[in-house]
């Protein structure tokens, strides 16, 4: 059989996702990302979790699960923190040996590079480790990564000035319709624009959370709370909601901070 | 200037001797009881971990007997403990002004402890403080050294109860020691009348693993005494996680450079984990694998409900537990965890591992 990757839509897919289709399709490897989350890819990573596990966990496992007959390799990436001073929840840390424990996979079949951080460094590291698993050359990895972020980088959109209520939450619940009852799509249907931490430059958003806090190190909680004190100083924005999972460790201990913030801006 | 601080164990013995001795107002909290668990739950967030709302309890019943300045540790790499410190003080500065000193233990422990001792108890001379600590932590290794004894001799004998009353009553006499000699010849003293009250019985008792988040396996009442219940049935208890090895290997050894547990848990936990998941799931991995390598018949796994770290761990622990055929019973506990529930589990769990050993 043909090497062929497949990438499990969930998680930091949605952060990351055109980068990396990008990233194999510049090889010229096929690359499969599994289909939109289901009843049944829910159902599946239920099955398949240790019951404790955050529903974004278990739904990234039934994503792998559709995958694997499919194909060869999975990428399953060990993003560890991407911003200085700040590091991403257990779950994500531990994804590859999760993935790997709970599949009995073989190391060789996961693409799984570790990136603990921001530099060039790690990068290329990452870079070397896909390219080894899928046996092609380190160069032509390193001009397909090279392209696959230069029009990555260019998606990025800018939001206009109408008022619009800010909707607060992980990229991972926002932008799987299923995953939120697509609130995003049910507000736009009657009407209303909306934001998210996403239309936001990631920079604006840590930087806002280290100018008040500055003991927050979970990446992402610190996107979000930065998020949170951006929009609520913004004038077209008419309000907040926040939307969070059941067993997210980071966002149970995080609402104190909010709440007590939000009251103070009232 | 009155301090409290939160429980964990047998640690408050060391750290209230440390500071009276340096001249400090102590406070402390009460033992932990029902009423903490329920206070500390109440003002807490819903869904977090149970040592939180414990901490929080301690605290509140601490402030209430009049205490001013609370004292607590964070940065046990990347897990939620890390952010209690700053979430607590927001949550209990609504109710009263307080101090709050957090001393970070992710960096320099032993830097971090000094300066704090050095504000509390501005007095006390740079020997003094020196020297408190290093008795804190004598005591502790010495408190670590009598709990295993128990856990030893315990289950080598039909008098475990005995035994258990000579542990609790060599908690209070290391408690009352002030030199280092004292301690030694304490230790020395409690472990030789253990060994002489287990002088009638088993010699091969069945061996159990305990692994798991570092609060719920050193505190007793959270973990429903797991330890007494499992050798007053007949079970040696071992575990790896003791405040006493901790300080020393973080406060002296890592301070000198000699000491890295990351890498050191790292080793051992492959090929189950291969990287830092935070908190002490590479450790409960990492001795997992130790127990099973060294024919333990079991393993009991405690982690706080939602724990994250501990969570990813179980991904791993339960292909060990198939791979190398060992019975493992996961005991993830929160404030509404009953004796009962944990009691008849554990009694299952036993009579398994006897009926095994039998085959």
């Amino acid at each position: 059989m043909d090497v062929h990757v497949g990438i499990p839509r969930a998680m930091l897919y949605h952060e990351f996702g055109n980068l990396w289709t990008g990233f194999f399709q510049n090889m010229g490897i096929p690359v499969t990302v599994s289909n939109e989350t289901n009843q049944q890819t829910l159902d599946r990573g239920t099955m398949l979790a240790i019951d404790e596990s955050c529903l974004p966990l278990k739904i990234y496992l039934g994503h792998v699960e559709s995958l694997l007959p499919k194909c060869t390799h999975i990428f399953v990436p060990r993003i560890a923190g991407y911003y200085p001073d700040f590091f991403l929840c257990a779950k994500f840390a531990g994804l590859p040996d999760i993935v790997a424990n709970t599949f009995n996979i073989s190391s060789n079949k996961l693409i799984a590079p570790n990136i603990e951080n921001k530099s060039l460094f790690t990068e290329l590291k990452a870079i070397h480790t896909a390219c080894q698993a899928l046996g092609v050359s380190k160069t032509s990895g390193y001009l397909a990564y090279h392209q696959a972020k230069k029009s990555w980088k260019s998606d990025l959109l800018c939001p206009d000035s109408d008022p619009k209520i800010a909707v607060i939450g992980h990229s991972y619940l926002l932008k799987d319709a299923f995953f939120c009852r697509d609130i995003l799509n049910t507000l736009s249907k009657r009407g209303i624009k909306t934001i998210t931490p996403e239309h936001i430059p990631g920079k604006i958003l840590y930087q806002e959370s280290a100018a008040s806090q500055s003991d927050i190190y979970w990446q992402l909680s610190a996107k979000i709370d930065g998020a949170v004190r951006f929009f609520s100083r913004q004038p077209d924005i008419c309000g907040i909601i926040m939307v969070s999972s059941f067993g997210c460790g980071p966002d149970t201990i995080k609402r104190i901070y909010r709440t007590s913030y939000s009251e103070e801006q009232q | 200037m009155q301090v409290t601080f939160p429980h964990m164990g047998y640690l408050n013995i060391p750290v209230f001797n440390m500071l009276t001795n340096l001249g400090v107002n102590v406070i402390e909290a009460p033992p932990i009881t029902k009423k903490t668990v329920e206070l500390g739950s109440r003002y807490s967030p819903e869904g977090v971990c149970l040592p939180y709302k414990i901490n929080m309890g301690n605290f509140l019943e601490g402030i209430e007997r009049g205490a001013d300045t609370l004292v607590t540790v964070c940065g046990a790499g990347k897990c939620r403990q890390g952010f209690y410190n700053t979430v607590q003080k927001i949550a209990l500065a609504e109710k009263t002004p307080l101090q709050f000193h957090t001393i970070n233990t992710s960096e320099n422990l032993f830097k971090n402890l000094y300066v704090f001792l050095q504000t509390v108890a501005p007095n006390a001379s740079r020997f003094a403080i020196v020297k408190n600590i290093a008795l804190a932590i004598k005591t502790l290794t010495a408190l670590d050294a009598i709990n295993n004894a128990k856990n030893y001799y315990g289950a080598r004998t039909k008098n475990a109860d005995t035994i258990i009353g000579i542990y609790n009553n060599g908690l209070y006499q290391l408690g009352q020691c002030r030199t280092f000699q004292e301690v030694n010849s304490k230790q020395t003293n409690i472990t030789a009348q253990m060994q002489a009250v287990a002088t009638d019985g088993i010699s091969q008792p069945a061996k159990v693993g305990l692994i798991g988040e570092l609060y719920l396996l050193l505190e007793p009442y959270i973990n429903h005494n797991i330890e007494d219940l499992l050798i007053k049935q007949g079970v040696e208890v071992k575990k790896f996680v003791y405040t006493g090895d901790y300080a020393y290997s973080q406060i002296i050894l890592r301070t000198l450079g000699l000491y890295n547990e990351e890498t050191a848990y790292l080793k051992q936990a492959r090929p189950y984990l291969n990287y830092h998941v935070g908190g002490d799931g590479l450790k409960s991995v990492g001795t997992a694998l130790w127990y099973t390598n060294h024919h333990y018949d079991g393993i009991i796994h405690l982690y706080p409900f939602g724990c994250m770290p501990e969570i990813v761990a179980q991904y791993a622990l339960k292909n060990i537990s198939k791979d190398y055929n060992t019975p493992m019973l996961a005991l993830s506990i929160d404030e509404h965890a009953s004796d009962v529930g944990i009691i008849t589990r554990l009694e299952a769990f036993i009579d398994c591992l006897k009926r095994k050993q039998k085959q």
